[in-house]
């Protein structure tokens, strides 16, 4: 087992709150204490606290500075700094294990803080589609999910509404929707447009995607052109779930950041959760009592804290009687081309939006002519290779000498992204480590994961799509690798798994099979929720942050109704 | 080409990112040179000679551009420090009473360019990155910068979003 160290050590970043001054008491006579600040957590707090419903978020990191996003900016675009210490991850607090085959870089792939690991995404928010959810039904793989596309739809349409989602209700492949998208589409970059061209030749559909940046119709900032909104948007205009948290706390929410919960105890019966024990940067242990608790830390940490909280009625880890707590864990396994053309300014950089366009043709299952394989989620890179800051930054030349060489290797790349179906295996999975601990003496989570033969034959596919475009663009394919096509550990960080985390405490309506209820509420405690990409049965292709969002909203609704009764 | 600020006043401030209090909070002296002027002449070190660094751009892509002033005043005074000596070392004199040529060649004949950029790091490689690689990010993801690349937004810099010109047939 190996454990990931990090070359950061600290946490600290810049809050606008003073750690010392702040009161991180917890709240009286709370109806809902929601553990993470992240999109779920802020989706589901908004929803309540907009129904009257008193709600606390717990919130493991600190509340960012937004000014400070200039910085962070530029951190990312310096060739020194890992994605990791863009948002301060790493260090004692965030160690964990990989007991898996493959290195599993998951403190680059998250956030913890107000706003979570939206503050990082490219904000690429496709729906799952139809047959996501019918997997076993329809094909006699994987799983059913125990609600249909049709349930969800509705709180599809709302979290598109919420968030602002720019896109072209058209767009073909996508799965069907009844409500036009909140914004027009962005516009496709020249680069989207080349790859349309030689798509036209190659019987490829290029089509824009769906992104939730502001175009200037929210009562956020518009998108300004950093082009670097993955991983830093200093301008706002991409969202991200602080929003929400703001909009919550508007509405009476209360928020205690830098409040890791060490576990959740429950009552004499085992029945309901009575109190989440957080700890403080002072040291001091608190207990928040709730009617009802709504675990929201993401795939990662939520399976950890459950186990943690293992107890003589739940001596396996807390609502996991059916012994499936960790397991069925999913990513959406990686892989990515990149391209030359000669002597073409492909306008990387001057667009903005990281992403504009994507291919959907190949989200699909049972194709006669290419079966069995996984779902391809294709988007195709605004900015494609370093920036020319990057560059200029990485080199050791001045003057005329330096300009010369960026401007040599700036200008002409193309770049495709995409992310790929995963089966769930009860053996890919998210346990503890006992042998290694965090800041306050906790096992740290480990990830035994491996994506299989499945998402190669996607990822190869998605390779081969790509590299034909480029080619047919009179492009040179300069990298074109996935992590099942080549030895992962050699792949460079941001071409290694860890993305999108889901499953682990999937979703089923039956207790003996599964975690937590189509409501989201876990089969074992009454008053216990579980809002994350873990409860996904099955991954899909598509960016899950608007599936995880719509599920939250659902949940809310739920919890409205019960504690309304 | 003469590097102005009306241009660059004009977008940062559009994208919401405080030049102007960028300019009076660094560029004040602090010692026996103007850190500005410093900039100036390391900068006309870094950027192609078709540039002539000014004040202005350096005041607005660079310090317009700094979030935390009071931690990088003193990145900024420690660096100047750090060049002083090693020019001393190198040409005899602080880097901003030598020539042009000496100036290259304390750049060059040092780690300043070739060495390790940290900013936990040993004085040089401080240098490095609070002064060099700001001076670059500041050129390099300005559409000055840009222009020369053939790109009039590149990134780190808010110039607006969605351009797309037509496909060259």
């Amino acid at each position: 087992m190996s454990t990931n160290e990090s070359t950061t050590t600290t946490n600290e970043s810049t809050t606008t709150n003073g750690s010392a001054t702040t009161d991180r008491t917890p709240v009286d006579d709370a109806d809902v204490c929601v553990i993470g600040a992240g999109p779920a957590g802020a989706l589901l707090s908004h929803s309540l606290a907009n129904r009257g419903h008193d709600v606390v978020i717990l919130e493991a990191g600190p509340r960012f500075d937004k000014e400070a996003r200039v910085d962070r900016m530029k951190d990312q675009l310096h060739p020194t700094h890992s994605d990791n210490e863009i948002w301060d991850m790493g260090g004692e607090r965030d160690e964990y294990s990989n007991s898996g085959e493959h290195s599993w870089p998951i403190n680059q792939r998250r956030v913890k803080g107000v706003g979570g690991t939206s503050l990082h995404w490219g904000s690429v928010v496709p729906r799952l589609y139809e047959k996501d959810f019918e997997m076993q039904s329809r094909h006699g793989i994987a799983r059913d999910w125990p609600i249909s596309y049709e349930d969800l739809r509705p709180y599809y349409a709302q979290a598109e509404q919420e968030i602002g989602v720019a896109g072209d209700d058209d767009t073909p492949f996508l799965p069907r929707r009844e409500e036009s998208y909140p914004m027009d589409a962005l516009p496709l970059s020249y680069s989207d447009k080349l790859f349309k061209q030689a798509g036209e030749a190659l019987g490829v559909t290029v089509h824009s995607m769906p992104m939730a940046i502001n175009t200037g119709e929210y009562d956020r900032n518009q998108c300004q052109g950093y082009g670097t909104c993955q991983f830093v948007c200093p301008s706002g205009g991409k969202y991200s779930a602080d929003i929400h948290v703001r909009k919550a706390e508007q509405q009476g929410a209360t928020v205690i950041d830098e409040a890791p919960v060490q576990r959740l105890n429950h009552g004499p019966a085992g029945e309901e959760i009575t109190e989440a024990v957080y700890k403080t940067p002072d040291e001091e242990t608190h207990r928040q009592t709730a009617d009802t608790f709504v675990a929201a830390a993401g795939a990662y940490e939520t399976p950890r804290l459950l186990f943690l909280s293992e107890s003589a009625e739940y001596p396996n880890g807390l609502a996991n009687s059916s012994g499936t707590l960790g397991k069925y864990f999913m990513g959406h396994p990686p892989a990515g081309v990149l391209g030359i053309v000669p002597g073409e300014n492909t306008h990387q950089d001057e667009y903005g939006p990281v992403v504009s366009g994507g291919i959907h043709q190949f989200y699909e299952y049972d194709n006669p002519e290419d079966p069995q394989r996984a779902s391809v989620n294709m988007f195709a890179i605004n900015v494609a290779g370093p920036s020319p800051a990057t560059m200029a930054m990485e080199s050791t030349a001045i003057g005329d000498d330096l300009l010369q060489q960026v401007d040599a290797q700036f200008g002409s790349t193309l770049g495709i992204n995409m992310s790929i179906e995963m089966l769930p295996r009860e053996d890919n999975q998210i346990g503890i480590d006992e042998s290694t601990t965090d800041n306050h003496g906790n096992p740290v989570p480990d990830v035994d994961i491996s994506p299989g033969e499945f998402a190669r034959k996607g990822q190869e596919k998605g390779l081969q799509v790509g590299s034909d475009l480029i080619e047919e663009l009179g492009g040179n394919v300069v990298y074109a690798n996935g992590t099942q096509t080549m030895e992962h550990d050699e792949m460079t960080p941001l071409g290694k798994g860890g993305y999108h985390p889901l499953g682990g405490t999937r979703m089923g309506s039956d207790p003996a099979e599964s975690v937590v209820d189509p409501t989201l509420k876990t089969h074992d405690l009454d008053n216990l929720y579980i809002s994350s990409g873990g409860v996904f049965v099955t991954s899909g292709a598509s960016n899950p942050t608007l599936t995880i969002m719509a599920l939250s909203l659902k949940a809310a609704d739920h919890i409205h109704e019960e504690l309304r009764a | 080409m003469e590097l102005t600020r009306r241009d660059a006043v004009t977008a940062l401030t559009a994208a919401g990112i405080t030049a102007t209090a960028g300019c009076s909070g660094l560029s004040g002296a602090s010692g026996d040179a103007d850190p500005t002027a410093v900039l100036v002449d390391v900068a006309g070190v870094l950027y192609p000679s078709e540039i002539e660094p000014t004040a202005e751009f350096i005041e607005t892509f660079m310090f317009g551009r700094i979030a935390d002033e009071e931690s990088y005043r003193e990145e900024l005074t420690a660096g100047i420090e750090t060049l002083n000596r090693l020019a001393t070392d190198q040409q005899g004199g602080d880097f901003s009473t030598l020539s042009a040529d000496q100036q290259t060649a304390v750049i060059e004949d040092t780690e300043l360019r070739s060495g390790t950029s940290e900013p936990d790091g040993t004085d040089v490689e401080r240098v490095n990155y609070y002064l060099l690689d700001e001076l670059l990010f500041a050129f390099y993801s300005s559409p000055t910068g840009g222009e020369l690349i053939g790109n009039n937004n590149p990134r780190g810099y808010p110039g607006g979003f969605g351009y797309s010109p037509p496909l060259e047939q």
